[in-house]
């Protein structure tokens, strides 16, 4: 499977593509600190872990905005520039705990050609833990430039 | 008896603001480590009038985006009142987000969110659950300045 270069120009894309993946991590307890008071939220879900193993999960749970957080640079990374990201679909489908690593990966799904010799790419992208359990999945979809 | 929640397709819900605030966008360089964003202070020994035009130039990152959907939309409902869902008892997680990026997101600005129910329906997983589908649109301060839209769901569980 041929790969997608990170900042590509649309010539050289083809349906089929892999984006090159990339791992993160291991995720880090302290991280969740500054995100919960970011999101004004602090469910003892995120931030105590007494709290999360009584209600029968492994440890405290990462918050999915910042799976997200993750899953959005991996892809904007990709991009020329990050906001030439043009719209995202995702959907929740397991949590992330402290000391998980992750994997996000995607492939190209559908081209559009632009008058100016760029355009539009749409993407599947993925996010997986260490067991390669999906945590998140979706598409992408972005501008990228001719040459 | 469960609680009939197609009832509520079609509702308004109250309108909010959020401000993308310097701190809120620095804590989250501080996790999300994002090289093409670089955490901003105002003690950066700029005069004042640069310092003004640097911030006003300054974008948050696309990937600060889900927060911004995330926060605005938790202060368009009640979760009683718009969803008839005890979230003291119930159990609750988001669904599905999708999202329409019309233009960058800028530190500083305060955005304003509108939204309301587009779809409620029943799934059948482990167990039974209510989708409820929001559809909502961020505008920035001038008329028609269009920054996102689109759509978050929520699970509830029955």
């Amino acid at each position: 499977m041929t790969e997608a270069v990170s900042k590509p120009f649309f010539e050289d894309l083809e349906v089929g593509m892999r984006l090159p993946t990339v791992e993160l991590g291991p995720m880090d307890r302290f991280d969740y600190i500054p995100i919960a008071l970011i999101l004004r939220d602090t469910n003892p879900l995120h931030l105590d872990r007494v709290y999360a193993q009584e209600r029968g999960l492994p440890d405290v749970v990462q918050q999915g905005p910042l799976n997200q957080a993750y899953l959005y640079r991996y892809f904007t990374a990709w991009l020329h520039d990050p906001w030439d990201l043009v719209a995202t679909k995702m959907r929740f489908a397991a949590n992330v705990f402290p000391g998980d690593v992750l994997e996000c990966g995607g492939e190209i799904l559908e081209l559009v050609e632009e008058s100016d010799g760029g355009g539009l790419v749409n993407c599947a992208v993925w996010q997986r833990n260490q067991d390669g359990q999906t945590i998140l999945k979706g598409e992408a979809k972005g501008r990228v430039p001719g040459r | 008896m469960d609680v009939d929640r197609t009832i509520l397709i079609g509702r308004s819900l109250r309108s909010a603001t959020y401000t993308v605030t310097e701190v809120d966008v620095n804590d989250f360089l501080g996790v999300v480590d994002e090289p093409e964003f670089v955490a901003f202070s105002n003690d950066s020994g700029l005069g004042d009038a640069t310092a003004t035009a640097t911030e006003a130039a300054r974008l948050a990152p696309p990937s600060f985006a889900p927060f911004v959907a995330v926060l605005g939309l938790l202060k368009t409902f009640d979760w009683q009142e718009d969803f008839l869902f005890d979230y003291r008892t119930g159990t609750a997680m988001f669904g599905e987000q999708s999202i329409q990026f019309h233009r960058p997101l800028r530190v500083g600005e305060s955005v304003a969110i509108t939204a309301s129910i587009s779809d409620v329906y029943e799934k059948q997983g482990k167990s039974r659950f209510d989708v409820i589908e929001v559809a909502f649109e961020i505008t920035g301060g001038g008329e028609g300045d269009r920054l996102m839209s689109g759509q978050q769901s929520y699970i509830l569980f029955k």
